[in-house]
């Protein structure tokens, strides 16, 4: 049965591109391609769900019909996946169905309704690909279909750049994903072969397999150093790719990780654990310091993508560790952690991006400094944004807080472990995870603050509309799922539970885990209570102007922007920066009272600056020095084959 | 007196603390002045152990020592420091080469390693475990002290935690050095500290200023 | 019995802590050789707020309203987290240190967000500097809270107190001393006394938390100001409780609940002397100061937090 549902899921999500080119022409169907994959992303919900929670596995194998080895099998790791992709995709294609035909028109309409449902359909099949051979078809795609997507905006020489760079880093990440599996050959061709012949590999091999891995998969979740694409791609894309790129795409990466980390490796030794960790701890810090200097909205979005795969790899790399140190219990904490906070970045992060894309498309500038009391032209879509700022910084109440709340019991856990390092280690880690918690909430109070509150620094934020009501509703069904796992964590948790039980041998969910869901929704009751109490009580108010200590002449300009927001941190954490400044001023008569003074400050990344571009340097050097084998000497090339031939036959003689 | 002794030698245990928050807090410090109250401080916290240890030992050269730190480093050496600040009337800020929060971020390094460096004996150390390793986090931290600070008063505060740390350590592994030696030491320390404020004032009158990070204006 | 006894609890610290508030003021007064108002003074301020209009900027949107609101609910709750009298509290049990820093948390990001919403230069000017302390004490915080709990082996509020509890005075160890002074260097940066910010000054080139405040009025003050003074009060509290409970009743006999309000009150008495002589005898850090400060905090929680492991 669920097959079936399963298969017909798959086939009406390939549907939509074709009757999308079929109906192209007819303009009564310009809102049948939304509709239609809005019903078989609500089947692939209901499928996944069947297999998340009810904990049914099924397979749909094309190999026993065609002579190639695909095969789509969902198990519960697969199905949780499936379910996250599927349910933050629906309310991101809702949206859409409003804002696409707003503004794209055409040729490239079409092309969105084409290309957007082969994404997701590429998604799925790597979340629920069982042979090696459909995985990869499934991750290449992905990077294919999502650069095509990023080109339906426009081509100019900029952006050609940036999709250059992504397509540039996405092949040598899949490189090395291609590599962690061809060590698993011959032997192993689909997962359940990987399984078992992974216990009988060499710990070499086995530390081989898992940094291959750990570096084809982060290439593509983002972590440090290997992040330097996801600020330049995301931007760039249309807000709904945006979305689904950031929300759902890195999750794909976190879920290939923990499929060869934990299903195909099982245990490894600690080191995999800190490495991990350490990883998710600099993508985490430096994700958010980079994210503060912002003032571009989706850059600054892009950049806490960073930061959230950062807290993600620290939950990882925390259940690494207690694996390596025979905790499962602990580690089952620090998996559903990480795990949870997958879904609960998906959601917050794909209604962050929708709201970036509500914003453009009201006040039709992304730059803060340009926005300002957007909240009461755009009360629902304020709201909305308000709530996934809420949930990104990590505050009570909202889901964010569950899965941070997850990863600091794993911590407070691992100090009764015997090993030293591990309990010196991942307390500090904890540390860590405040400061970026702190980070976070500091950044998200400047974009709320400056595009939402106060006053319009700006003529189109003045005559800002509320968006269209599909694209309101699509935002609303994101908050409300922010809202509902923030305060009722037990609905995911409980079966988050037994998912790391499958993962994690001998692991169960300890009950310390559901102590929050219990005192949770009584807080929330309270508040809730004390907040309508109050509100409906004290309905008097009276306007007035922003009094200000009486400064008289007081308009928008002089409001804080997000660069003086930023300012101090930017300053504490100088080192990070390292941003070059320039100061010119045109000098007028009097000394002290030039023409014009203008203050340039860049950032380059420093990694740019220090690794990518001496490694980049170093390549073109050494290739230039090969160059000299090609003379364009027609003898040298014969040379150059018989010397192959000659040194083939010493080979077979000697070996 | 049972409990006076226990409550003596719980109180030793737990001493290693306060030396340790005296460390950080000296290298967090801005002014000379701090700096010196906090090296008093310490020596304070060292005389009390060094009573605690000999009410436990029943040792009367004990007392002899304590009462000879308490007179030269808590009191007579910090006056004159004081003293010469006083004189001085240059700026009173520590001018250092690495900023407060790195200083304290290093000086709990240094901790760190020091309580590693100690591990390996904590059989033979028992409970004074961490008053060895506080002697060892003394006497790097006079040793960063005198490197990272460039003011020459600075280096003598770093140089008197220096000592205390030394003692501290003779005073952990073999309870304290023979008499004479350590009336020695104070001795020694205490000219030390009276030649150095006469040759203060002669630095300061020839250069107009005490930054040590000057003279290498003196090579050839 | 026990929910009444922490229903009471709750109810002092939300009804005492404008009398805190005018016992700082006034012995900081006479230490400065001033005369002082009288130590009731909040309460007739408070009356006297809830009594007046309610102004709000016309520019503002509904979070202008929300803020106060929304800030009082979370330090009321955090407030039913602290055992006072007995080692438990209302939510004691299942709150742990988490939830009571997130929930102070959610408290200021909220008023960061009423700060920038009033449209002048001194709301986001305040919101800005609350951000930097409120980043770089968040860290500290919850790595002395951590060593506690690591050392107690139990994440909530009460099974920390309970453990503290059953420790020896004598036997303080290093973890408890490191945390106890990271805790109350934190403590000061929290609730914004100096020398992290002048809780009574309105010049703009030293406030951070009168800035945030400045376009509110009336019963919103009055929320503000009053949730203010219950953190205050709920931090000291919590001090008290996680370092020195000692005198804390053990039965609910009428006899140990009264040995435990005189010890409580003689405990807050010397929290109050010394931070009223702190306040009097130092001044305000420069704000590109507050930093060092708290990194001297930070190294004292890391040490507490490394010496948990180092010394079992």
């Amino acid at each position: 049965m669920t097959e079936v549902a399963f298969s017909s899921f798959l086939v009406a999500t390939l549907s939509v591109p074709v009757v999308t080119l079929i109906s192209r022409r007819w303009t009564k169907a310009r809102s049948l391609p939304p509709i239609l994959l809005m019903g078989s992303l609500a089947v692939g919900i209901a499928v996944a769900a069947a297999g998340f929670y009810g904990g049914r596995k099924f397979v749909v194998d094309v190999s026993q019909v065609a002579s190639f080895s695909f095969a789509l099998s969902v198990d519960r790791l697969s199905a949780f996946f499936l379910l996250l992709i599927c349910s933050v995709s629906l309310p991101v294609i809702l949206f859409s169905s409003s804002y696409i035909p707003r503004h794209y028109s055409g040729a490239r309409r079409h092309w969105l309704w084409v290309l957007l449902p082969l994404f997701l359909m590429s998604m799925v099949v790597v979340v629920t690909a069982s042979t090696t051979f459909a995985f990869l078809f499934g991750w290449e795609l992905m990077t294919l279909f999502s650069a095509g997507l990023i080109l339906i905006d426009g081509d100019s020489e900029q952006r050609r750049h940036s999709i250059f760079i992504y397509l540039l880093m996405m092949h040598a990440g899949a490189a090395a994903v291609i590599g962690a599996f061809l060590l698993f050959l011959p032997q192993a061709s689909n997962f359940a072969q990987m399984r078992a012949s992974a216990t009988l590999m060499s710990p070499a091999l086995r530390t081989a397999v898992f940094l291959l891995a750990f570096i084809g998969f982060g290439t593509k979740a983002g972590i440090v150093p290997l992040h330097l694409w996801l600020p330049r791609a995301h931007p760039i894309a249309p807000s709904p790719v945006s979305a689904l790129m950031s929300g759902v795409m890195l999750k794909t990466a976190v879920y290939g990780f923990v499929r060869f980390a934990f299903d195909f490796l099982g245990t490894g030794p600690s080191w995999w654990g800190y490495l991990v960790l350490s990883a998710g701890a600099v993508s985490g810090l430096l994700g958010v310091l980079y994210a503060i200097s912002e003032h571009d909205l989706k850059r600054l979005l892009a950049y806490h993508s960073v930061e959230n795969i950062g807290i993600i790899y620290l939950g990882l790399g925390a259940a690494l560790v207690f694996t390596a140190n025979h905790a499962p219990l602990w580690a089952a904490l620090a998996l559903a952690a990480a795990l949870l906070h997958c879904l609960n970045h998906a959601i917050f992060k794909s209604l962050l991006f929708l709201g970036a894309g509500a914003i453009s498309d009201a006040a039709h500038t992304l730059d803060l400094e340009e926005l300002g009391g957007l909240q009461k032209r755009m009360p629902l879509t304020g709201v909305v944004f308000l709530i996934a700022c809420c949930s990104i910084v990590g505050l009570p109440l909202f889901n964010g807080f569950v899965s941070e709340w997850l990863t600091f019991r794993s911590f407070l856990a691992a100090s009764e472990l015997t090993n030293l390092s591990a309990a010196i280690v991942l307390p500090l880690a904890a540390g860590v995870l405040g400061l970026i918690g702190g980070l976070a909430a500091a950044c998200f109070a400047k974009v709320y603050g400056v595009a939402f509150l106060g006053r319009p620094r700006s003529r189109e934020a003045e005559h800002a509309n509320e968006v269209s009501l599909p694209m309101q509703a699509g935002m609303g069904a994101l908050a409300t799922a922010c809202v509902v796992i923030g305060v009722f964590p037990g609905l995911v948790l409980h079966n988050l539970g037994k998912l790391t039980e499958e993962l994690v041998p001998g692991a169960a969910l300890p009950p310390a885990a559901t102590s929050l869901s219990s005192i949770l929704p009584w807080i929330a009751l309270f508040v809730g209570v004390l907040v309508a109490g109050i509100a409906v009580f004290k309905q008097t108010k009276k306007l007035t102007a922003t009094w200000a200590c009486g400064l008289p002449g007081l308009n928008e300009r002089m409001q804080y922007t997000s660069t003086a927001f930023s300012k101090p941190l930017r300053k504490v954490f100088s080192q990070v920066y390292k941003a070059d400044r320039t100061v010119e001023v045109v000098p007028a008569g009097a000394p002290y009272f030039p023409v014009s003074i203008s203050y340039r400050s860049v950032r380059t990344t420093s990694f740019e600056k220090s690794l990518y571009r001496p490694g980049v340097n170093a390549i073109v050097a050494a290739a230039y020095r090969l160059r000299r084998l090609q003379t364009g000497n027609i003898q040298i090339y014969l040379l150059y084959i018989f010397a192959a031939l000659i040194a083939l036959l010493v080979f077979m003689r000697w070996v | 007196m049972g409990l006076f002794e226990t409550a003596a030698a719980k109180a030793l245990a737990s001493s290693g603390v306060f030396l340790f928050m005296t460390v950080l807090l000296i290298a967090a410090a801005k002014r000379i002045s701090t700096c010196i109250a906090l090296f008093s401080l310490q020596s304070l916290v060292l005389t009390a152990q060094i009573i605690a240890m000999s009410r436990m030992h029943h040792s009367g050269e004990g007392f002899v020592i304590a009462a000879m730190v308490l007179t030269v480093k808590v009191i007579a050496i910090p006056y004159v420091l004081y003293r010469i600040v006083e004189e001085l009337k240059a700026p009173r800020d520590v001018s250092s080469s690495t900023s407060s929060s790195q200083s304290v971020f290093i000086a709990a390094g240094l901790i760190l390693l020091s309580f590693f460096a100690v591990r390996p004996y904590a059989g033979v150390l028992g409970g004074d475990q961490s008053m060895l390793a506080a002697s060892v986090a003394l006497v790097l931290t006079g040793g960063f002290l005198m490197v990272s600070r460039k003011k020459a008063l600075m280096q003598v505060v770093g140089l008197l935690v220096l000592d205390n740390g030394i003692f501290l350590a003779a005073l952990t592994t073999t309870f304290g050095m023979p008499l004479i030696i350590e009336i020695g030491i104070v001795f020694d320390l205490l000219m030390g500290v009276f030649l150095m404020g006469l040759f203060v004032f002669r630095i300061r009158d020839t250069f107009d200023h005490l930054d040590v990070s000057k003279l290498r204006r003196l090579r050839g | 019995m026990t929910f009444l006894m922490n229903t009471v609890q709750v109810l002092l610290l939300i009804l005492l802590a404008p009398l805190l508030r005018g016992v700082i003021a006034r012995l900081k007064a006479r230490i400065q050789n001033r005369r002082g108002a009288s130590v009731w003074r909040p309460y007739a301020d408070l009356f006297k707020l809830f009594r007046k209009e309610d102004l709000v900027p016309a520019s503002a949107s509904f979070v202008f309203r929300l803020v106060p609101i929304v800030l009082f609910a979370a330090t009321l709750v955090v407030a039913a987290f602290i055992p006072l009298l007995h080692s438990s509290a209302l939510l004691g049990a299942t709150g742990d240190f988490v939830l009571l820093v997130y929930l102070l948390a959610l408290g200021r990001f909220f008023l960061m967000l009423g700060a920038m919403d009033g449209g002048s230069s001194f709301g986001g000017m305040g919101a800005s500097r609350e951000a930097l302390v409120s980043t770089l004490a968040e860290a500290p915080f919850l790595l002395a809270l951590m060593s506690v709990a690591i050392a107690a082996r139990t994440g909530s509020m009460a099974g920390m107190v309970q453990w503290t509890l059953g420790q020896n005075f004598f036997q303080f160890s290093a973890v408890h001393a490191l945390a106890a002074v990271a805790l109350a260097l934190v403590a000061i940066a929290e609730t914004g006394r100096i020398p992290v910010d002048n809780p009574t000054t309105h010049l703009e080139l030293t406030m951070i938390h009168e800035a945030m405040v400045l376009e509110y009025s009336g019963p919103s003050l009055a929320l503000i100001e009053w949730a203010s003074a219950i953190k205050l009060t709920v931090v000291m509290a919590l001090l008290i409780a996680l370092f020195v409970p000692w005198g804390m009743a053990s039965s609910l006999s009428a006899l140990a609940i009264a040995i435990a309000v005189l010890v409580l009150l003689l405990k807050m008495a010397v929290l109050v002397l010394a931070l009223a002589l702190l306040e009097s005898s130092v001044a305000k850090l420069r704000m590109y100061l507050v930093p060092d400060f708290l990194g001297v905090a930070s190294a004292l929680a890391i040490l507490a937090v490394v010496f948990t492991a180092l010394m079992r």
